[in-house]
């Protein structure tokens, strides 16, 4: 029996469930397809834009094989992840607004039946205009994808904190500058899956899907399919990815639902990866206008800050991340006056929604650019001006964002440091250069968007007559490893061997709800209702252990799996004998805990405030070094050097994955990342065109954890997996001109576009000395 | 038409009814239950489904069934004996290989086909031969790592 | 998947007479180009000759400084053969180029040369090309990049191609109406549909690269990432040096017609020292050679550009290392 208690938190351990992962014993949904499921395909629209005048499944419905038709007459309530902001129907109704929109769907008894079925199906359209982008949407007289949405606009925001006119009055530079960058979308591993099986006696539902929000698709589904929510049980298998695009409910969980209550049977569904990417739900190709006011010095005086998202066929989350880009301006800096006006609008595109960063990573590259651009302008060392914009912590910002942690000075000595900044910025060789940029994220959005009055968080532990320590939870893994956090908080607690302890996740019909994994809230949240729990139960087995000891419970020292008079070895009992002391006359325990965001950290009371607010901020540098092929334009990241505040690390290996993952993330957007749209159509949803880094070409990525220690977060611990994505684009667009003297503002800085801006310098630098030549030389003198 | 098809898996010989036109990707998963072999692309662009056929790496989405009779598959359900895990599996687990796991497999089996023919690659030599096998969690670093750790205690056995 | 047989033949005659010219057969090697076809339903086939299986045409056999390589071999043999590496080193280094390790382990010489054209308007799904209202060059009658042409602008995309058109190898082809050999350069058309010159039933056996002596080789081309993408733009060069001046220049394309090919009018450059006036004309004839269309989602202008580049830095780098 250890006499010690088991360490749960700050070690390096590998993930609970890692063993699973290696072997291939881990089932993910499209494992888990019995073999005589039906199976379940969707008719995608061919067009992006029309009236969608009749669907005609006749002759589909004949052929032998088939099981179920269902098309949008088969469900009229439409979806969203927002409340206030449904427009969606599973299967299109009435129109038909991007190209792969659902039409219809079918389950037969195979693939090759069902895919037959759907070329028999008729659709009848009258085509409309192609909106391809936000310029065509905002056009006068531009034909409205939703005709609620004059000028095709899902939301404007306006708003303004502090004084900008008198910012930049008070500054003594002032620059302006557009970026543009792509669409991206998560592009996660594993295709789109799901399975639902029908209980038609009991007017039962349980879907197995791939969601990082289980209990959202369980409100979705139980909704569209007019069921009451106590017949719907959704399990969420193993899931390979997720990065913000099963946050929403998607249209296939909803559909497969569908066919199955209309085949009265299980019916499996693989999207294929063309249809993976197209239900999409990525990051909106942006236009962001950015203007900063800057002193001598190099303080930030006033941002005005324009954002335009192009958010696709609907509503989804943009309200949200409209918000988000402009709310995360602050929180990072001392900005002391900022301007924002966003524009959330409607195109014929598949919809954006949530992606790593979200809303948050096109005007953070905005925001990173233009300050060293500046910087550098006025003779300032990027990191020199960032120091010179440091927030005080803690604070408040202007537009209500609490920070009570702020470890970003550290994190910029250590990217110095490493990178040997000093010694080497300013002075690489020809082609090669050094560029680093700034960026945070939320620990979790401090007010939920189904707000509910229930705690943020919700987590129950069990533990039985076998000593066995169970822990259900509804935060979804999918891959970030907030399972083993879960387990490490508990173990931390208890200090009981790590073998004694199990986590259960994702069966709503055992799990308690969770708001699921969204905006890096897992760890701080439902961490904290962890430890709330583990420490409940630790008490209930104290007092247990002092009855069988005879002394009063302050007494009794917990040693995880012992427990023994304080300061008298010789007086022990095991966990076994303190569990069976526990149990009686009351039987298996169970421990809720809990945990609620107070209301002074959910943002501010301007309409969207709660957009951005969060109990703790994560804060990211990092220095990246690239060397640029003149010939080719290409970029190579040769080595990344990231330092996160993280709070306090509970798996020190996990935030170092978390970190290199996201700035690699960070990466494919800057270098080459981009979904294409020609005519409307998708150009580019497999994984040659859609092209995100290999191995042969991803850099070295060193991690720097900086512990801040969080006076709220569980051990002190905030976010570790959206933080770092935000700020490569910019450094890497730093590093590039630093080896080309090109100022890039449009992302990804793919060949193509440093090898035209390269060539375009010559052209002028050749004009410009053909002009020379012509001047008489005398002029020169004058 | 289907055909009997005699065909080692994970050490041992089977026969079964095979159509000529399945993948040997849907007779793994399909007919064999071997689920550890994912399909992560419509076809050969992200090595998810990589298998061993006589000890060299193989896309099994681009494979027919019937075109590997007679020869040794290995999936990355062969690859830890008796509960214990292979250097490789036991690496990507400790060092974080791993992340949602999805890429795993492919990625061990590639690796395991290195390792094979090469037990002490440099990392350039790594970088090299998983170039085809597409992860989106980690960013490779510490898929390089566990590839590097595997060899050393492969060393430490030999 | 379609339906078809499998046919595995003992030999590369029985296989010629197992695909009896009939237009459902093909022949399947490693399968890493035709398979993703075949998924997509851009190519078809009723039955699939399997020759990988063939001893025949798995050797690679050196000659008094010659080599004769099956069309069996695989890129990944091709890069580890002792005999390329020393007779022919820029075949190593091109095939080590080629899509991913795993695919190079089961794709072969032979593939990689008879490779289908590529077009963002044919390699997609067949959803996608049925809404597309299909394209010329399967299924539909309209070149989706030129709507106006009579012809189709797929384009190869092959890495060994260029390497092997420098080095001035022949093929061997086999087939239902005899044998031949032919410069490998008589194997390709300009035509983005039909870019082979086979008749039905025609197997390519082997390719006969001629010795190198006093030549110097080598690759390069233009991809996004460091792994899997077929080439942009790639050029291959072989040139012969003598005392500062470059005797003999051979230049090769692919990634950029629908045809891999020689760079014609490089004779003019015999016997010129490299300096400006050489390179401005090699690089005005890269570009004449070349017209990439708009066929991937890079810019045709950017590909046939970087072509330019390339060859030029390739010549200068062999150059300087015949010195």
């Amino acid at each position: 029996m250890s006499t010690k208690p088991f360490k749960g938190v700050g070690e390096r351990l590998p993930l609970v469930d890692g063993v699973e992962k290696v072997t291939g014993r881990a089932k993910y949904t499209a494992d888990l397809f019995p073999a005589d499921a039906l199976v379940g395909r969707i008719l995608r629209s061919p067009v992006p834009h029309a009236e969608l005048l009749e669907v005609d499944v006749s002759e589909a419905r004949r052929l032998p094989g088939v099981v179920a038709i269902v098309t949008g007459e088969d469900c009229d309530v439409p979806y969203g992840i927002l409340p206030i902001a449904q427009n969606e129907f599973p299967l299109a109704r009435g129109k038909v607004r991007y190209f792969g929109e659902p039409v219809a769907a079918v389950a037969a008894v195979d693939e090759q039946t069902a895919e037959q079925a759907l070329k028999l199906i008729r659709l009848h359209v009258r085509e409309l205009p192609i909106i391809e982008n936000a310029t065509q949407a905002r056009a006068p007289g531009a034909a409205l994808l939703h005709d609620n949405k004059p000028g095709n606009i899902e939301r404007e925001v306006h708003n303004e904190f502090g004084n900008a006119a008198e910012g930049f009055a008070a500054a003594h530079l002032i620059r302006e500058q557009t970026y543009h960058t792509a669409e991206v979308t998560h592009a996660q591993m594993e295709p789109h899956a799901a399975m639902a099986s029908y209980d038609a006696s009991r007017d039962h539902l349980t879907l197995h899907t791939v969601s990082m929000v289980p209990y959202y698709v369980h409100l979705r589904v139980a909704q569209c399919l007019g069921l009451d929510t106590s017949r719907v049980r959704v399990i969420k298998p193993y899931v390979g990815g997720g990065f913000g695009s099963r946050v929403e409910t998607l249209n296939f969980e909803i559909i497969v639902s569908l066919l199955a209550r209309a085949a009265g049977g299980t019916v499996r569904m693989q999207l294929t990866r063309e249809e993976s990417i197209l239900t999409h739900r990525g990051r909106p190709e942006s236009d962001t206008r950015m203007k900063l006011g800057m002193t001598k010095d190099g303080r930030i005086t006033a941002c005005e800050c324009e954002v335009v998202q192009r958010g696709g066929a609907y509503g989804g989350y943009g309200i949200i991340t409209i918000l988000y880009a402009g709310a995360l301006i602050n929180g990072l800096y001392d900005v002391p006056a900022v301007k924002y006006d966003g524009y959330r609008v409607y195109a014929n595109t598949p919809p954006c929604g949530a992606m790593r960063g979200h809303g948050t990573v096109n005007t953070r590259i905005a925001f990173e650019s233009l300050m060293t651009a500046m910087a550098l302008e006025l003779g300032l060392d990027p990191i020199e001006v960032r120091r010179r914009n440091l927030l005080p912590c803690p604070t408040e910002t202007i537009n209500g964002l609490r920070v009570e942690s702020y470890g970003l000075p550290e994190c910029l000595d250590k990217v110095e440091a490493a990178s040997g900044w000093r010694e080497r910025r300013g002075r690489m060789p020809k082609w090669k250069g050094l560029g680093m940029a700034c960026s945070h994220f939320v620990s979790g959005s401090a007010k939920p968007v189904h707000f509910t009055g229930q705690p943020h968080a919700t987590v129950v532990l069990k533990l039985d007559f076998d000593g066995g320590i169970t822990i259900l939870t509804g935060a979804a893994d999918v891959g970030q490893g907030c399972t083993t956090i879960v387990a490490q908080v508990v173990v931390e607690v208890l200090g009981v061997d790590w073998r004694r302890v199990r986590v259960i996740s994702n069966d709503s019909a055992v799990t308690p709800k969770d708001n699921g994994s969204y905006s890096s809230r897992v760890t701080f949240m439902v961490g904290n209702a962890c430890l709330d729990a583990a420490n409940k139960l630790k008490q209930a087995l104290v007092e247990a252990a002092a009855r069988r000891l005879e002394v009063a419970p302050e007494q009794v020292e917990c040693l995880g799996e012992s427990f023994q008079v304080a300061g008298d070895p010789s007086r022990s009992i095991g966990f076994g004998d303190a569990t069976a002391e526990a149990l009686v006359n009351t039987g298996t325990l169970h421990f809720k805990g809990t945990f609620t965001c107070p209301v002074e950290f959910q943002g501010g009371k301007h309409r969207g405030g709660a957009v951005g607010s969060t109990m703790g901020f994560s804060y990211a540098a990092q220095a990246v070094e690239v060397s640029v092929d003149p010939v080719t334009g290409r970029v190579s990241v040769d080595k990344v050097w990231a330092a996160l505040d993280c709070g306090f690390a509970i798996n020190p290996l996990s935030v170092e994955g978390q970190v290199q993952g996201a700035v690699w993330m960070g990466m494919g957007q800057g270098l080459c990342e981009q979904t294409r749209y020609e005519n409307g159509k998708h150009a580019a949803a497999n994984f040659l065109d859609y092209a995100f880094p290999t191995i042969a070409e991803s850099p070295p990525i060193d991690v720097f954890i900086v512990e801040s220690i969080d006076p709220n977060g569980p051990f002190g611990a905030k976010e570790a997996s959206e933080g770092p994505l935000s700020g490569f684009p910019a450094a890497l667009a730093d590093a590039v001109r630093e080896a080309t003297g090109l100022e890039l503002h449009d992302f990804p800085l793919t060949p193509e576009r440093i090898a035209e801006a390269l060539e375009a310098r010559e052209r002028e630098q050749r004009a410009a000395a053909r002009k020379a030549a012509k001047q008489p030389a005398t002029e020169g003198a004058a | 038409m289907k055909r009997i098809l005699r065909i080692r898996v994970n050490g041992r010989w089977r026969e079964d009814a095979v159509a000529d036109n399945t993948l040997l990707i849907d007779y793994l998963r399909e007919q064999l239950d071997l689920t550890g072999t994912k399909q992560g692309c419509d076809g050969g662009e992200c090595g998810a489904c990589t298998v061993l056929v006589d000890g060299r790496p193989r896309l099994a989405c681009c494979t027919f069934a019937a075109a590997v009779e007679g020869r040794h598959v290995e999936t990355i359900e062969s690859q830890s004996q008796n509960g214990r895990l292979s250097p490789l599996q036991q690496a990507f687990h400790e060092r974080l290989g791993a992340q949602c796991g999805f890429c795993t497999p492919g990625m061990i089996m590639a690796a395991e086909g290195l390792l094979r023919r090469n037990p002490n690659p440099g990392e350039a030599e790594i970088r090299e031969a998983l170039g085809g096998n597409l992860c989106r969690c980690t960013g490779y670093v510490k898929i390089i790592e566990s590839v590097q750790a595997a060899c050393a205690t492969e060393g430490e056995a030999a | 998947m379609q339906a078809l047989a499998i046919l595995k033949p003992d030999s590369v005659a029985q296989a010629i007479a197992l695909h009896g010219a009939g237009e459902g057969a093909r022949y399947l090697a490693g399968g890493t180009d035709l398979v993703p076809n075949l998924r997509r339903n851009i190519q078809k086939a009723q039955k699939l000759i399997d020759i990988s299986g063939l001893a025949e045409l798995r050797e690679i056999r050196a000659e008094s400084q010659s080599l004769r390589i099956g069309a069996g071999v695989t890129l990944e043999e091709l890069c580890e053969s002792e005999a390329v590496r020393r007779q022919a080193p820029l075949l190593a280094q091109a095939a080590a180029q080629v899509a991913g390790p795993t695919h190079r382990a089961a794709g072969t010489v032979g593939g990689n040369l008879m490779q289908d054209t590529r077009c963002y308007f044919y390699n997609q799904s067949d959803w996608w090309r049925t809404a597309n209202e299909y394209c010329m060059k399967c299924e539909g009658d309209t070149c989706r990049v030129a709507p106006k042409s009579d012809r189709c602008y797929a384009c190869y995309s092959g890495d060994l191609a260029p390497a092997l058109l420098v080095l001035g190898a022949e093929v061997d082809i086999a087939g239902p109406t005899g044998n031949r050999r032919e410069p490998l350069a008589a194997l390709f058309a300009d035509d983005g549909m039909r870019h082979l010159k086979l008749a039905p039933g025609d197997l390519l056996v082997s390719v006969d690269v001629p010795p190198q002596a006093g030549w110097s080789a080598g690759y390069e081309k233009i991809r996004v990432r460091g792994a899997i993408d077929f080439p942009l733009a790639g050029i291959a060069v072989a040139l012969r040096r003598e005392g500062d001046r470059i005797a003999e220049l051979r230049v090769a394309c692919t990634g950029v017609n629908s045809y891999p090919g020689l760079v014609p009018g490089l004779d003019a450059l015999a016997g010129q020292a490299p300096g400006d006036a050489f390179f401005a004309a090699l690089d005005k004839a890269v570009r004449k050679e070349i017209q990439p269309m708009e066929s991937t989602l890079t810019a045709a202008g950017y590909r046939r550009r970087v072509a330019g580049g390339l060859a030029k830095r390739l010549v200068e780098r062999l150059y300087e290392a015949a010195r």
